[in-house]
Protein backbone atom coordinates (compact mmCIF):
# COMPACT_ATOMS: atom_id res chain seq x y z
CA UNK A 1 0.00 0.00 0.00
CA UNK A 2 1.87 3.07 -1.19
CA UNK A 3 -0.45 5.44 0.70
CA UNK A 4 1.51 4.70 3.85
CA UNK A 5 5.04 6.10 3.85
CA UNK A 6 7.90 3.72 4.53
CA UNK A 7 8.78 5.44 7.80
CA UNK A 8 5.31 4.86 9.23
CA UNK A 9 5.27 1.29 7.94
CA UNK A 10 8.45 0.70 9.90
CA UNK A 11 6.86 2.15 13.04
CA UNK A 12 3.79 -0.08 12.55
CA UNK A 13 5.98 -3.14 12.19
CA UNK A 14 8.02 -2.06 15.20
CA UNK A 15 4.90 -2.04 17.36
CA UNK A 16 3.18 -5.06 15.81
CA UNK A 17 5.98 -7.59 16.07
CA UNK A 18 6.24 -7.19 19.87
CA UNK A 19 2.44 -7.49 20.04
CA UNK A 20 2.63 -10.81 18.20
CA UNK A 21 5.37 -11.91 20.60
CA UNK A 22 3.20 -10.87 23.52
CA UNK A 23 0.28 -12.88 22.12
CA UNK A 24 2.33 -16.07 22.06
CA UNK A 25 4.68 -15.53 25.02
CA UNK A 26 2.32 -16.84 27.73
CA UNK A 27 1.34 -19.83 25.61
CA UNK A 28 5.00 -20.68 24.99
CA UNK A 29 5.76 -20.36 28.68
CA UNK A 30 3.21 -23.08 29.43
CA UNK A 31 4.74 -25.31 26.78
CA UNK A 32 8.27 -24.78 28.14
CA UNK A 33 7.22 -25.35 31.75
CA UNK A 34 5.50 -28.60 30.79
CA UNK A 35 8.97 -30.10 30.26
CA UNK A 36 10.31 -28.71 33.54
CA UNK A 37 12.17 -30.95 35.98
CA UNK A 38 10.02 -32.30 38.78
CA UNK A 39 10.40 -34.59 41.78
CA UNK A 40 12.19 -37.74 40.60
CA UNK A 41 12.63 -36.37 37.09
CA UNK A 42 15.71 -34.14 36.91
CA UNK A 43 16.38 -32.23 33.71
CA UNK A 44 13.93 -31.51 30.91
CA UNK A 45 11.55 -34.44 30.52
CA UNK A 46 8.19 -35.56 29.25
CA UNK A 47 7.10 -37.27 32.47
CA UNK A 48 4.15 -34.87 32.87
CA UNK A 49 2.71 -36.00 29.55
CA UNK A 50 3.02 -39.64 30.58
CA UNK A 51 1.24 -38.96 33.85
CA UNK A 52 -1.48 -37.11 31.98
CA UNK A 53 -2.19 -39.88 29.52
CA UNK A 54 -2.46 -42.40 32.36
CA UNK A 55 -4.72 -40.25 34.51
CA UNK A 56 -8.26 -41.69 34.28
CA UNK A 57 -9.71 -38.41 35.60
CA UNK A 58 -8.17 -36.42 32.76
CA UNK A 59 -9.24 -38.93 30.13
CA UNK A 60 -12.80 -38.93 31.48
CA UNK A 61 -12.83 -35.11 31.42
CA UNK A 62 -11.59 -35.16 27.82
CA UNK A 63 -14.31 -37.63 26.83
CA UNK A 64 -16.95 -35.43 28.49
CA UNK A 65 -15.65 -32.28 26.80
CA UNK A 66 -15.83 -33.92 23.37
CA UNK A 67 -19.28 -35.42 23.99
CA UNK A 68 -20.54 -32.05 25.15
CA UNK A 69 -18.98 -30.12 22.26
CA UNK A 70 -20.16 -32.43 19.48
CA UNK A 71 -23.59 -33.16 20.94
CA UNK A 72 -24.45 -29.53 21.60
CA UNK A 73 -22.97 -28.41 18.26
CA UNK A 74 -25.22 -30.81 16.32
CA UNK A 75 -28.39 -29.49 17.93
CA UNK A 76 -27.14 -25.89 18.03
CA UNK A 77 -26.33 -25.99 14.30
CA UNK A 78 -29.76 -27.43 13.47
CA UNK A 79 -31.68 -24.83 15.47
CA UNK A 80 -29.37 -22.02 14.36
CA UNK A 81 -29.55 -22.89 10.67
CA UNK A 82 -33.34 -23.02 10.73
CA UNK A 83 -33.45 -19.66 12.52
CA UNK A 84 -31.03 -17.97 10.11
CA UNK A 85 -32.85 -19.44 7.12
CA UNK A 86 -36.35 -18.56 8.35
CA UNK A 87 -35.46 -15.00 9.30
CA UNK A 88 -33.72 -14.25 6.03
CA UNK A 89 -36.42 -15.82 3.82
CA UNK A 90 -39.80 -15.39 5.50
CA UNK A 91 -39.53 -12.15 7.38
CA UNK A 92 -41.22 -9.23 5.59
CA UNK A 93 -38.56 -7.10 3.90
CA UNK A 94 -39.69 -3.88 5.54
CA UNK A 95 -40.24 -3.77 9.27
CA UNK A 96 -42.84 -6.39 10.05
CA UNK A 97 -43.76 -4.65 13.29
CA UNK A 98 -42.46 -5.48 16.72
CA UNK A 99 -43.52 -9.14 16.93
CA UNK A 100 -42.11 -10.30 13.62
CA UNK A 101 -39.53 -7.61 12.88
CA UNK A 102 -37.82 -6.66 16.13
CA UNK A 103 -38.52 -9.36 18.70
CA UNK A 104 -36.78 -12.29 16.93
CA UNK A 105 -33.60 -10.22 16.52
CA UNK A 106 -33.70 -9.20 20.17
CA UNK A 107 -34.07 -12.83 21.24
CA UNK A 108 -31.20 -13.96 19.01
CA UNK A 109 -28.85 -11.25 20.26
CA UNK A 110 -29.69 -11.90 23.91
CA UNK A 111 -27.29 -14.86 24.43
CA UNK A 112 -24.54 -13.05 22.50
CA UNK A 113 -24.80 -9.81 24.45
CA UNK A 114 -25.46 -11.18 27.93
CA UNK A 115 -22.32 -11.38 30.10
CA UNK A 116 -21.53 -15.09 30.46
CA UNK A 117 -21.56 -14.87 34.24
CA UNK A 118 -25.17 -13.62 34.23
CA UNK A 119 -25.98 -16.29 31.64
CA UNK A 120 -24.46 -19.07 33.73
CA UNK A 121 -26.00 -18.03 37.03
CA UNK A 122 -29.47 -17.60 35.48
CA UNK A 123 -29.24 -21.16 34.18
CA UNK A 124 -27.97 -22.40 37.56
CA UNK A 125 -31.00 -20.95 39.33
CA UNK A 126 -33.43 -22.11 36.64
CA UNK A 127 -32.19 -25.72 36.55
CA UNK A 128 -32.15 -25.72 40.33
CA UNK A 129 -35.84 -24.74 40.48
CA UNK A 130 -36.83 -27.15 37.70
CA UNK A 131 -35.06 -29.98 39.49
CA UNK A 132 -36.59 -29.06 42.83
CA UNK A 133 -40.16 -29.07 41.51
CA UNK A 134 -40.10 -31.76 38.81
CA UNK A 135 -37.06 -33.92 39.61
CA UNK A 136 -35.89 -33.47 36.00
CA UNK A 137 -32.67 -31.89 34.75
CA UNK A 138 -30.28 -32.49 37.61
CA UNK A 139 -27.04 -30.59 37.02
CA UNK A 140 -24.74 -32.51 34.70
CA UNK A 141 -23.73 -32.89 31.07
CA UNK A 142 -27.38 -32.50 29.98
CA UNK A 143 -27.86 -29.10 31.63
CA UNK A 144 -24.45 -28.01 30.32
CA UNK A 145 -25.50 -29.12 26.85
CA UNK A 146 -28.76 -27.17 27.03
CA UNK A 147 -26.82 -24.04 28.02
CA UNK A 148 -24.25 -24.57 25.24
CA UNK A 149 -26.96 -24.96 22.58
CA UNK A 150 -28.43 -21.68 23.83
CA UNK A 151 -25.27 -19.74 23.00
CA UNK A 152 -24.30 -21.74 19.89
CA UNK A 153 -27.60 -21.44 17.99
CA UNK A 154 -27.52 -17.60 17.69
CA UNK A 155 -23.96 -17.59 16.33
CA UNK A 156 -24.83 -20.27 13.77
CA UNK A 157 -27.97 -18.29 12.85
CA UNK A 158 -25.85 -15.17 12.21
CA UNK A 159 -23.39 -17.09 10.02
CA UNK A 160 -26.18 -18.69 7.96
CA UNK A 161 -28.10 -15.40 7.77
CA UNK A 162 -25.03 -13.55 6.50
CA UNK A 163 -24.56 -16.19 3.80
CA UNK A 164 -28.19 -16.07 2.64
CA UNK A 165 -28.34 -12.25 2.80
CA UNK A 166 -25.77 -12.04 0.02
CA UNK A 167 -27.88 -14.27 -2.23
CA UNK A 168 -30.14 -13.39 -5.15
CA UNK A 169 -33.78 -13.81 -3.98
CA UNK A 170 -34.68 -14.67 -7.59
CA UNK A 171 -33.08 -18.08 -7.04
CA UNK A 172 -35.90 -19.02 -4.71
CA UNK A 173 -38.52 -17.61 -7.08
CA UNK A 174 -36.99 -19.70 -9.85
CA UNK A 175 -37.20 -22.87 -7.80
CA UNK A 176 -40.86 -22.12 -7.14
CA UNK A 177 -41.48 -21.55 -10.85
CA UNK A 178 -40.03 -25.00 -11.43
CA UNK A 179 -42.69 -26.43 -9.11
CA UNK A 180 -40.39 -27.24 -6.21
CA UNK A 181 -42.36 -27.28 -2.98
CA UNK A 182 -41.03 -25.77 0.23
CA UNK A 183 -39.33 -28.95 1.44
CA UNK A 184 -37.79 -29.77 -1.95
CA UNK A 185 -36.52 -26.23 -2.36
CA UNK A 186 -34.99 -26.38 1.13
CA UNK A 187 -33.24 -29.71 0.47
CA UNK A 188 -32.03 -29.09 -3.09
CA UNK A 189 -31.44 -25.35 -3.08
CA UNK A 190 -31.01 -23.96 0.40
CA UNK A 191 -28.89 -26.72 1.90
CA UNK A 192 -26.30 -26.77 -0.93
CA UNK A 193 -26.16 -22.98 -0.93
CA UNK A 194 -25.63 -22.65 2.81
CA UNK A 195 -23.34 -25.69 3.08
CA UNK A 196 -20.16 -23.61 3.65
CA UNK A 197 -22.01 -21.60 6.29
CA UNK A 198 -23.36 -24.83 7.76
CA UNK A 199 -19.89 -26.36 8.10
CA UNK A 200 -18.45 -23.06 9.32
CA UNK A 201 -21.29 -22.71 11.82
CA UNK A 202 -20.82 -26.25 13.11
CA UNK A 203 -17.07 -25.72 13.61
CA UNK A 204 -17.77 -22.38 15.28
CA UNK A 205 -20.28 -24.09 17.60
CA UNK A 206 -17.67 -26.70 18.60
CA UNK A 207 -15.07 -23.99 19.20
CA UNK A 208 -17.52 -21.97 21.31
CA UNK A 209 -18.33 -25.04 23.40
CA UNK A 210 -14.69 -25.97 24.02
CA UNK A 211 -13.70 -22.37 24.70
CA UNK A 212 -16.41 -21.75 27.28
CA UNK A 213 -15.65 -21.98 30.95
CA UNK A 214 -17.95 -19.63 32.89
CA UNK A 215 -21.29 -20.96 31.65
CA UNK A 216 -20.13 -24.58 31.94
CA UNK A 217 -18.86 -23.98 35.46
CA UNK A 218 -22.24 -22.82 36.74
CA UNK A 219 -24.31 -25.46 34.95
CA UNK A 220 -22.03 -28.43 35.74
CA UNK A 221 -22.78 -31.06 38.34
CA UNK A 222 -20.40 -33.12 40.46
CA UNK A 223 -20.20 -35.85 37.82
CA UNK A 224 -19.67 -33.66 34.78
CA UNK A 225 -16.16 -32.26 35.15
CA UNK A 226 -14.94 -31.25 31.69
CA UNK A 227 -11.37 -30.30 30.79
CA UNK A 228 -11.62 -26.54 31.51
CA UNK A 229 -13.34 -27.23 34.83
CA UNK A 230 -10.73 -29.86 35.68
CA UNK A 231 -7.93 -27.38 34.99
CA UNK A 232 -9.64 -24.60 36.92
CA UNK A 233 -10.18 -26.68 40.04
CA UNK A 234 -6.66 -28.11 39.82
CA UNK A 235 -5.24 -24.56 39.77
CA UNK A 236 -7.51 -23.53 42.64
CA UNK A 237 -6.45 -26.58 44.67
CA UNK A 238 -2.70 -26.78 44.19
CA UNK A 239 -1.60 -23.96 41.91
CA UNK A 240 0.55 -24.78 38.91
CA UNK A 241 1.98 -28.19 38.20
CA UNK A 242 3.85 -29.76 35.26
CA UNK A 243 0.80 -31.90 34.60
CA UNK A 244 -1.50 -28.89 34.18
CA UNK A 245 1.13 -27.26 31.98
CA UNK A 246 1.24 -30.41 29.84
CA UNK A 247 -2.55 -30.47 29.55
CA UNK A 248 -2.64 -26.77 28.66
CA UNK A 249 0.10 -27.28 26.05
CA UNK A 250 -1.83 -30.11 24.41
CA UNK A 251 -4.96 -27.96 24.26
CA UNK A 252 -3.02 -25.04 22.77
CA UNK A 253 -1.30 -27.32 20.24
CA UNK A 254 -4.68 -28.74 19.17
CA UNK A 255 -6.10 -25.27 18.60
CA UNK A 256 -3.08 -24.10 16.61
CA UNK A 257 -3.17 -27.33 14.59
CA UNK A 258 -6.85 -26.85 13.79
CA UNK A 259 -6.24 -23.19 12.90
CA UNK A 260 -3.47 -24.12 10.44
CA UNK A 261 -5.66 -26.85 8.95
CA UNK A 262 -8.51 -24.36 8.59
CA UNK A 263 -6.16 -21.92 6.89
CA UNK A 264 -4.79 -24.41 4.38
CA UNK A 265 -8.23 -25.84 3.59
CA UNK A 266 -9.92 -22.48 3.03
CA UNK A 267 -6.92 -21.01 1.19
CA UNK A 268 -7.40 -23.45 -1.65
CA UNK A 269 -11.15 -23.21 -1.68
CA UNK A 270 -11.65 -19.46 -1.78
CA UNK A 271 -9.21 -16.71 -2.49
CA UNK A 272 -11.17 -13.92 -0.88
CA UNK A 273 -9.88 -12.47 2.37
CA UNK A 274 -12.23 -14.03 4.81
CA UNK A 275 -12.20 -12.75 8.32
CA UNK A 276 -12.07 -15.62 10.79
CA UNK A 277 -14.38 -15.39 13.76
CA UNK A 278 -13.21 -14.66 17.26
CA UNK A 279 -14.37 -17.17 19.79
CA UNK B 1 -56.96 -9.69 -4.33
CA UNK B 2 -56.93 -8.62 -0.71
CA UNK B 3 -57.56 -12.14 0.54
CA UNK B 4 -54.90 -13.59 -1.71
CA UNK B 5 -52.33 -11.14 -0.38
CA UNK B 6 -53.48 -11.86 3.14
CA UNK B 7 -53.19 -15.59 2.54
CA UNK B 8 -49.71 -15.09 1.16
CA UNK B 9 -48.70 -13.05 4.21
CA UNK B 10 -50.22 -15.65 6.53
CA UNK B 11 -48.37 -18.51 4.89
CA UNK B 12 -45.13 -16.53 5.12
CA UNK B 13 -45.71 -15.89 8.81
CA UNK B 14 -46.49 -19.55 9.34
CA UNK B 15 -43.26 -20.61 7.59
CA UNK B 16 -41.33 -18.08 9.64
CA UNK B 17 -42.52 -19.65 12.89
CA UNK B 18 -42.02 -23.22 11.65
CA UNK B 19 -38.36 -22.52 10.84
CA UNK B 20 -37.30 -19.92 13.40
CA UNK B 21 -39.77 -20.93 16.09
CA UNK B 22 -37.90 -23.85 17.65
CA UNK B 23 -34.65 -21.91 18.06
CA UNK B 24 -36.37 -18.79 19.37
CA UNK B 25 -38.46 -20.90 21.75
CA UNK B 26 -35.30 -22.60 23.02
CA UNK B 27 -33.65 -19.26 23.81
CA UNK B 28 -36.79 -17.92 25.48
CA UNK B 29 -37.23 -21.06 27.59
CA UNK B 30 -33.61 -21.57 28.55
CA UNK B 31 -32.33 -18.01 28.80
CA UNK B 32 -35.01 -15.30 28.75
CA UNK B 33 -37.21 -16.98 31.37
CA UNK B 34 -34.26 -18.01 33.59
CA UNK B 35 -32.85 -14.48 33.58
CA UNK B 36 -36.33 -13.17 34.40
CA UNK B 37 -36.53 -15.59 37.32
CA UNK B 38 -33.09 -14.49 38.45
CA UNK B 39 -34.04 -10.81 38.41
CA UNK B 40 -37.28 -11.58 40.24
CA UNK B 41 -35.30 -13.23 43.02
CA UNK B 42 -33.71 -9.87 43.79
CA UNK B 43 -37.03 -8.79 45.33
CA UNK B 44 -37.31 -11.73 47.73
CA UNK B 45 -35.95 -12.12 51.24
CA UNK B 46 -32.88 -14.19 51.99
CA UNK B 47 -33.40 -17.37 54.04
CA UNK B 48 -30.83 -18.94 56.35
CA UNK B 49 -29.75 -21.25 53.55
CA UNK B 50 -29.28 -18.50 51.00
CA UNK B 51 -32.36 -19.37 48.97
CA UNK B 52 -35.08 -16.78 48.34
CA UNK B 53 -38.24 -16.79 50.48
CA UNK B 54 -41.25 -14.50 50.91
CA UNK B 55 -42.01 -11.77 51.88
CA UNK B 56 -41.01 -9.49 49.02
CA UNK B 57 -38.56 -6.83 50.08
CA UNK B 58 -35.95 -4.39 48.86
CA UNK B 59 -33.40 -5.50 51.48
CA UNK B 60 -31.11 -6.92 48.83
CA UNK B 61 -30.85 -3.50 47.19
CA UNK B 62 -29.90 -1.76 50.40
CA UNK B 63 -27.28 -4.49 50.79
CA UNK B 64 -26.01 -3.60 47.30
CA UNK B 65 -25.86 0.06 48.33
CA UNK B 66 -23.62 -0.98 51.20
CA UNK B 67 -25.96 -1.15 54.22
CA UNK B 68 -25.43 -4.22 56.38
CA UNK B 69 -25.70 -5.29 60.02
CA UNK B 70 -22.46 -3.46 60.69
CA UNK B 71 -23.68 -0.18 59.18
CA UNK B 72 -22.67 1.36 55.86
CA UNK B 73 -19.61 0.29 53.91
CA UNK B 74 -18.31 1.56 50.61
CA UNK B 75 -16.86 -1.80 49.58
CA UNK B 76 -19.47 -2.47 46.90
CA UNK B 77 -18.97 0.94 45.32
CA UNK B 78 -15.25 0.28 45.24
CA UNK B 79 -15.84 -3.04 43.49
CA UNK B 80 -18.20 -1.47 40.94
CA UNK B 81 -15.84 1.43 40.31
CA UNK B 82 -12.89 -0.93 39.93
CA UNK B 83 -14.83 -3.05 37.41
CA UNK B 84 -15.73 -0.01 35.34
CA UNK B 85 -12.18 1.31 35.52
CA UNK B 86 -10.56 -2.03 34.64
CA UNK B 87 -12.93 -2.49 31.69
CA UNK B 88 -12.26 1.06 30.50
CA UNK B 89 -8.48 0.84 30.79
CA UNK B 90 -8.37 -2.65 29.25
CA UNK B 91 -10.46 -1.39 26.32
CA UNK B 92 -8.06 1.55 25.83
CA UNK B 93 -5.07 -0.78 25.90
CA UNK B 94 -6.63 -3.00 23.23
CA UNK B 95 -7.34 0.08 21.08
CA UNK B 96 -3.75 1.30 21.39
CA UNK B 97 -2.38 -2.13 20.45
CA UNK B 98 -4.99 -2.99 17.80
CA UNK B 99 -4.59 0.15 15.62
CA UNK B 100 -0.90 -0.37 14.78
CA UNK B 101 -1.42 -4.12 14.46
CA UNK B 102 -4.37 -3.77 12.08
CA UNK B 103 -2.65 -1.16 9.92
CA UNK B 104 0.50 -3.26 9.88
CA UNK B 105 -1.61 -6.14 8.50
CA UNK B 106 -3.52 -4.11 5.88
CA UNK B 107 -0.31 -2.60 4.53
CA UNK B 108 1.16 -6.06 3.84
CA UNK B 109 0.72 -7.75 0.44
CA UNK B 110 -2.82 -9.13 0.00
CA UNK B 111 -1.78 -12.80 0.16
CA UNK B 112 -0.08 -12.36 3.54
CA UNK B 113 -2.96 -10.59 5.26
CA UNK B 114 -5.22 -13.56 6.08
CA UNK B 115 -2.44 -15.50 7.76
CA UNK B 116 -1.23 -12.47 9.73
CA UNK B 117 -4.79 -11.86 10.91
CA UNK B 118 -5.20 -15.53 11.77
CA UNK B 119 -2.06 -15.45 13.92
CA UNK B 120 -3.47 -12.49 15.84
CA UNK B 121 -6.70 -14.40 16.53
CA UNK B 122 -5.57 -17.96 17.18
CA UNK B 123 -4.67 -17.38 20.86
CA UNK B 124 -8.30 -16.41 21.48
CA UNK B 125 -9.38 -19.86 20.33
CA UNK B 126 -7.73 -21.53 23.31
CA UNK B 127 -9.80 -21.90 26.44
CA UNK B 128 -9.99 -18.79 28.61
CA UNK B 129 -8.85 -20.71 31.67
CA UNK B 130 -5.70 -21.90 29.89
CA UNK B 131 -4.98 -18.40 28.58
CA UNK B 132 -5.37 -16.87 32.02
CA UNK B 133 -3.42 -19.64 33.68
CA UNK B 134 -0.56 -18.85 31.28
CA UNK B 135 -0.36 -15.34 32.74
CA UNK B 136 -0.33 -16.79 36.25
CA UNK B 137 2.79 -18.72 35.25
CA UNK B 138 4.31 -15.59 33.74
CA UNK B 139 3.55 -13.09 36.51
CA UNK B 140 3.79 -15.13 39.71
CA UNK B 141 6.35 -14.08 42.35
CA UNK B 142 8.83 -16.77 41.31
CA UNK B 143 8.71 -16.05 37.58
CA UNK B 144 11.59 -14.20 35.89
CA UNK B 145 9.31 -11.28 34.94
CA UNK B 146 8.49 -10.60 38.58
CA UNK B 147 12.17 -10.95 39.42
CA UNK B 148 13.09 -8.26 36.90
CA UNK B 149 10.37 -6.00 38.31
CA UNK B 150 11.74 -6.57 41.83
CA UNK B 151 15.28 -5.71 40.77
CA UNK B 152 14.08 -2.58 38.99
CA UNK B 153 12.21 -1.58 42.13
CA UNK B 154 8.80 -1.52 40.46
CA UNK B 155 7.43 -3.90 43.07
CA UNK B 156 8.69 -4.68 46.59
CA UNK B 157 10.93 -7.75 46.93
CA UNK B 158 9.22 -11.13 47.50
CA UNK B 159 6.02 -9.90 45.87
CA UNK B 160 4.92 -10.91 42.40
CA UNK B 161 3.14 -8.97 39.69
CA UNK B 162 0.15 -11.09 40.62
CA UNK B 163 -2.30 -11.27 42.27
CA UNK B 164 -3.48 -7.70 41.89
CA UNK B 165 -5.03 -5.02 39.71
CA UNK B 166 -2.09 -4.95 37.30
CA UNK B 167 -2.33 -8.68 36.59
CA UNK B 168 -6.09 -8.38 36.03
CA UNK B 169 -5.55 -5.52 33.57
CA UNK B 170 -2.95 -7.54 31.68
CA UNK B 171 -5.20 -10.60 31.64
CA UNK B 172 -8.26 -8.69 30.41
CA UNK B 173 -6.32 -6.86 27.68
CA UNK B 174 -4.73 -10.11 26.50
CA UNK B 175 -8.04 -11.97 26.51
CA UNK B 176 -10.00 -9.41 24.55
CA UNK B 177 -7.40 -7.94 22.16
CA UNK B 178 -8.62 -10.10 19.23
CA UNK B 179 -12.17 -8.82 19.78
CA UNK B 180 -10.84 -5.33 18.98
CA UNK B 181 -8.62 -6.48 16.12
CA UNK B 182 -11.36 -8.20 14.10
CA UNK B 183 -13.89 -5.33 13.74
CA UNK B 184 -11.09 -2.78 13.27
CA UNK B 185 -9.57 -4.95 10.56
CA UNK B 186 -12.93 -5.24 8.82
CA UNK B 187 -13.14 -1.43 8.75
CA UNK B 188 -9.49 -0.85 7.83
CA UNK B 189 -9.58 -3.32 4.97
CA UNK B 190 -12.34 -1.35 3.23
CA UNK B 191 -10.55 1.95 3.84
CA UNK B 192 -10.74 4.43 0.96
CA UNK B 193 -7.07 5.41 0.61
CA UNK B 194 -7.81 8.06 -2.01
CA UNK B 195 -9.14 10.20 0.87
CA UNK B 196 -5.79 9.87 2.60
CA UNK B 197 -3.97 10.93 -0.55
CA UNK B 198 -6.37 13.84 -1.01
CA UNK B 199 -5.55 14.89 2.55
CA UNK B 200 -1.87 14.67 1.80
CA UNK B 201 -2.32 16.76 -1.34
CA UNK B 202 -3.82 19.39 0.93
CA UNK B 203 -0.59 19.28 2.98
CA UNK B 204 -2.09 17.56 6.00
CA UNK B 205 0.29 15.21 7.75
CA UNK B 206 0.90 13.18 10.87
CA UNK B 207 -1.82 13.14 13.49
CA UNK B 208 -3.95 15.63 11.56
CA UNK B 209 -3.97 13.42 8.48
CA UNK B 210 -4.80 10.37 10.57
CA UNK B 211 -7.64 11.93 12.52
CA UNK B 212 -9.21 13.59 9.47
CA UNK B 213 -8.95 10.79 6.92
CA UNK B 214 -8.25 7.38 8.50
CA UNK B 215 -9.90 7.63 11.88
CA UNK B 216 -13.44 8.57 10.75
CA UNK B 217 -13.48 5.62 8.35
CA UNK B 218 -12.49 3.15 11.07
CA UNK B 219 -14.88 4.63 13.64
CA UNK B 220 -17.72 2.09 13.08
CA UNK B 221 -15.23 -0.76 13.57
CA UNK B 222 -13.79 0.94 16.63
CA UNK B 223 -17.25 1.32 18.19
CA UNK B 224 -18.08 -2.37 17.59
CA UNK B 225 -14.71 -3.23 19.11
CA UNK B 226 -15.38 -1.14 22.21
CA UNK B 227 -18.68 -3.02 22.73
CA UNK B 228 -17.08 -6.41 22.11
CA UNK B 229 -14.23 -5.71 24.55
CA UNK B 230 -15.77 -3.42 27.14
CA UNK B 231 -18.88 -5.43 27.98
CA UNK B 232 -17.31 -8.85 28.52
CA UNK B 233 -14.31 -7.29 30.28
CA UNK B 234 -16.64 -5.50 32.70
CA UNK B 235 -18.47 -8.74 33.52
CA UNK B 236 -15.49 -11.08 33.39
CA UNK B 237 -15.21 -13.79 35.99
CA UNK B 238 -12.21 -15.99 35.18
CA UNK B 239 -9.53 -13.30 34.93
CA UNK B 240 -10.18 -11.44 38.22
CA UNK B 241 -10.76 -14.76 39.94
CA UNK B 242 -7.40 -16.25 38.91
CA UNK B 243 -5.22 -13.13 38.64
CA UNK B 244 -6.91 -10.71 41.01
CA UNK B 245 -7.04 -12.00 44.54
CA UNK B 246 -9.11 -10.40 47.28
CA UNK B 247 -7.79 -6.86 46.87
CA UNK B 248 -8.59 -6.68 43.16
CA UNK B 249 -12.11 -8.08 43.32
CA UNK B 250 -14.43 -7.25 40.44
CA UNK B 251 -18.20 -7.34 40.18
CA UNK B 252 -18.22 -10.81 38.59
CA UNK B 253 -16.49 -12.47 41.54
CA UNK B 254 -18.69 -10.60 44.02
CA UNK B 255 -21.80 -11.91 42.23
CA UNK B 256 -20.50 -15.46 41.92
CA UNK B 257 -19.67 -15.56 45.64
CA UNK B 258 -23.35 -15.01 46.47
CA UNK B 259 -24.24 -18.19 44.61
CA UNK B 260 -21.34 -20.41 45.70
CA UNK B 261 -19.32 -19.82 48.88
CA UNK B 262 -21.72 -17.77 51.00
CA UNK B 263 -25.12 -18.22 49.38
CA UNK B 264 -27.37 -15.18 49.40
CA UNK B 265 -29.38 -15.40 46.20
CA UNK B 266 -31.47 -12.21 46.52
CA UNK B 267 -28.32 -10.12 47.13
CA UNK B 268 -26.54 -11.84 44.24
CA UNK B 269 -29.52 -11.26 41.96
CA UNK B 270 -29.63 -7.57 42.91
CA UNK B 271 -25.93 -7.26 42.09
CA UNK B 272 -26.59 -8.96 38.76
CA UNK B 273 -29.28 -6.38 38.06
CA UNK B 274 -26.63 -3.68 38.53
CA UNK B 275 -24.30 -5.48 36.12
CA UNK B 276 -27.05 -5.80 33.51
CA UNK B 277 -28.04 -2.16 33.94
CA UNK B 278 -24.49 -0.98 33.17
CA UNK B 279 -24.27 -3.42 30.25
CA UNK B 280 -27.51 -2.05 28.77
CA UNK B 281 -26.46 1.58 29.24
CA UNK B 282 -23.19 0.84 27.45
CA UNK B 283 -24.97 -0.92 24.59
CA UNK B 284 -27.56 1.80 24.11
CA UNK B 285 -25.03 4.63 24.17
CA UNK B 286 -22.80 2.97 21.60
CA UNK B 287 -25.73 1.92 19.42
CA UNK B 288 -26.92 5.53 19.32
CA UNK B 289 -23.41 6.68 18.42
CA UNK B 290 -23.15 4.10 15.65
CA UNK B 291 -26.54 5.09 14.24
CA UNK B 292 -25.66 8.78 14.33
CA UNK B 293 -22.45 8.05 12.44
CA UNK B 294 -24.45 6.04 9.91
CA UNK B 295 -22.23 3.01 10.33
CA UNK B 296 -23.92 0.08 8.58
CA UNK B 297 -22.87 -3.30 9.95
CA UNK B 298 -23.45 -5.30 6.77
CA UNK B 299 -25.58 -8.38 7.13
CA UNK B 300 -27.03 -7.77 10.55
CA UNK B 301 -30.28 -9.42 11.53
Amino acid sequence: MNAVPRRIQRVLAGISLPVYLLLYAPLSVIAIFSFAPSLGHPGPNVAAYGMLLNDPEVLAALRRSLTLAIGSAVLGTMLGTLMGFGLSRFRPAKGGGFWVGTLPSLIIYLPIIMPSLVFGISELIFFNFVHEYTGLLSAGLLTMGIAHVTFQAPYVALVVYARLAGLDPNLFEASQDLYANAVKSFVFLTIPVVRPALIGGFLLAITLSIDDFTISFFTAGPGSVTLPIYIYSAIARKGSSPEINALGSLMIATVIGVALLYYFVTRHRERSNRIPAVA
Amino acid sequence: MGTAAQGEARSRAWRLWITSGPGLFWIVLFLLIPSGVMLGIAFFTNSDFGSPVLPLSLDSFSQVAGYGILGWSGANFTVLLRSLLQAGVATSVTILLAYPLVFFIVTRPANMRPVLLLFAIVPSWTNQVVRTYAWMELLNPFAPVSHVAQVLGIIPPHLGLMPGDFAVLVGLSYNYLPYMVVPLYAAAEKLDWTLVEAGRDLYASGAKLFFNTVFPQTLPGLLSGIILVGIPAFGDYVVPQLLGGDKAMMLGSLIADQFTFSPDWPYGAALTLIMLAFTCIGLIVFRRLTQRLGGGEGAML
